[in-house]
């Protein structure tokens, strides 16, 4: 199928946007072998690091976020597609400075299949790693059955919050656990009015026709099952936040996070306007956002859409999240 | 019978035929509620399978079965690179570590472990519309088998592929197309089929030097 998107051949399409975020970022990233992104804070790190890994095509995600304060190596499989576990097991290797490292691997059956893997290698090998896998859609699956929630947009600050803990010196076992602790707090749904295209096959992900809007939208086109006549974006906005706070049990008083993740082709306005209702929506049930993002951090091509993050929020995590990173998407100081 | 280096060898290059012969329709069994590149993925197993089996050497059974699954492993192309890495070193596992030869028993234990690694990274069973709809039954046929090699490998291959037709009947519980739901009845699991394929694969290229 003929798609209208600016590549060359579409089996160097990973090697390429590699090639190029490294090229852009060259004060923060460097490119290592098999695709992986290092960060250049990792050549001095004395601390545990953090490590993970993923497909290609959700670009900012999850290589962009390599650098001081996030992670300090990303091994990129395919479009869409985990890598192999021996090239996760070299960047474990890599990464470790003597201090351990902290896996951080989302809910796909691709990636799940690539850290198990990889973990058996770690053991093998007696390497000091920690997994925490980030399960956080709270479309297809209840609460209690986590294992299959997929991993969204929530590895992102679950990199910030692994991150900031270890730039604290923490141990191999705090970081894990302040990560897990931020991980089993957060809830995240999307919505999707228009699928992506696969960029080396030219497949639709989805076809959501003309008319319609799906929330529970995967990140690779996946139907989430809340197929649905296209609605308003405050309309949007009161189910999804509201689904949030029951999914994670947010009282009033609470804090959360809250992020609005534009899924590619949803224009940062119509994020903004998400946001703002989103707010007003939570202040009226006495809920505080104490954190916020609003803008594209996990992509999945050209799918319109976002996908609406929220996490329950505590002094040490809000202290984590702002504590100073510098990554090619994302900057605090 | 006994097998040795050269006859397992053998067996491995007619799963990757078979493999490489099917990749289009592998694909298109994926491209209805997978992303469609199964093939894809199968047909790169399949040439990594006919590039290193000529570079066997002296190496055991287990030590070649582990390279050559190391390096599937790393296959790009979705989970089949790390599950087919699995399923080639599992296929050593229970072996001796320096054991060149297998009779019948042998090769009911490079079954068992493809299903002792396999195990260890999935909890998919039968009826989850994944690979192991075939291989399960595929090692079950092949432990209660009587007879030689030949016949093992035959009871093992019948049963993939009974259990491969049989995943049509299935809802999908793993994977993308997991979230089709119902929808996926009807459709068989493409990893069923080819690791039904490699199964006949292994049975045709023993045929090959007999």
């Amino acid at each position: 199928m003929k798609m209208k998107k600016f590549i060359n051949n579409p089996d160097n399409l990973t090697t390429e946007a590699l090639d190029g975020l490294a090229a852009a970022n060259r004060d923060i990233v460097y490119r290592g072998e098999d695709n992986m992104i290092i960060s250049k804070a990792l050549e001095n790190a004395d601390r545990v690091t953090i490590v993970t890994q993923g497909g290609s095509g959700h670009e900012p995600a999850i290589s962009g976020f390599v650098g001081e304060g996030m992670v300090d190596i990303s091994v990129v499989g395919d479009v869409f597609a985990a890598p192999g576990p021996q090239a996760c097991v070299d960047a474990i290797k890599l990464a470790d400075k003597g201090k351990g490292v902290l896996y951080i691997v989302l809910n796909h059956a691709g990636d799940m299949l690539t850290g198990n893997l990889t973990m058996k290698q770690c053991k093998k090998q007696g390497l000091n790693v920690i997994k925490v896998v980030t399960q956080e859609d709270v479309s297809n699956a209840p609460r209690e059955n986590a294992d299959d929630r997929r991993g969204l947009v929530g590895c992102i600050p679950a990199y910030k919050i692994a991150g900031a803990a270890a730039a604290e010196g923490k141990s191999l076992e705090e970081v894990a656990a302040i990560t897990q602790r931020f991980a089993d707090q957060m809830a995240t749904l999307a919505v999707a009015v228009r699928g992506a295209t696969h960029p080396s096959t030219g497949a639709a992900l989805a076809d959501l026709g003309e008319e319609d809007m799906e929330i529970g939208m995967g990140q690779h086109g996946e139907g989430g099952g809340g197929r649905q006549p296209m609605k308003s974006a405050d309309e949007t906005a009161d189910i999804m936040v509201n689904a949030l706070v029951k999914d994670i049990g947010i009282r009033p008083g609470e804090k959360v996070m809250l992020i609005i993740n534009g899924s590619g082709a949803t224009t940062l306005m119509e994020q903004l306007i998400i946001y703002r209702r989103c707010e007003a929506v939570l202040k009226e049930q006495n809920i505080e956002i104490v954190a916020n993002y609003v803008g594209e951090l996990l992509t999945v091509q050209e799918q319109a859409g976002f996908q609406m993050f929220m996490a329950r929020m505590d002094d040490e995590l809000l202290r984590l999240w702002n504590a100073p990173c510098h990554t090619p998407y994302l900057t605090k100081r | 019978m006994i097998l040795d280096c050269r006859a397992v060898g053998s067996m491995l290059l007619g799963a990757a035929r078979l493999l490489a012969e099917n990749a289009d329709r592998l694909s298109e069994i994926d491209s209805r509620f997978g992303d469609g590149d199964h093939g894809i993925t199968m047909n790169k197993i399949s040439r990594l399978i006919a590039e290193q089996v000529p570079l066997w050497g002296d190496r055991s059974l287990q030590a070649f079965l582990d390279d050559l699954g190391m390096a599937a492993m790393e296959v790009k192309g979705g989970s089949a690179g790390p599950l087919y890495g699995t399923l080639i070193s599992g296929l050593g596992a229970l072996l001796e570590a320096d054991e060149k030869e297998v009779d019948a028993d042998g090769v009911r234990r490079m079954f068992a472990g493809v299903l002792q690694e396999l195990g260890d990274i999935t909890q998919a069973q039968v009826g989850d519309k994944t690979m192991m709809d075939a291989l399960i039954p595929a090692v079950e046929a092949a432990r209660a088998a009587k007879g030689d090699v030949k016949e093992v490998l035959e009871a093992a291959a019948q049963a993939a592929e009974a259990g491969a037709k049989a995943s049509e009947g299935f809802v999908a519980k793993y994977g993308r197309a997991r979230s089709y739901h119902e929808q996926t009845i009807g459709t068989p699991d493409a990893g069923a089929v080819s690791a039904a394929l490699f199964v006949r694969g292994l049975a045709e290229g023993l045929e090959d030097i007999a």
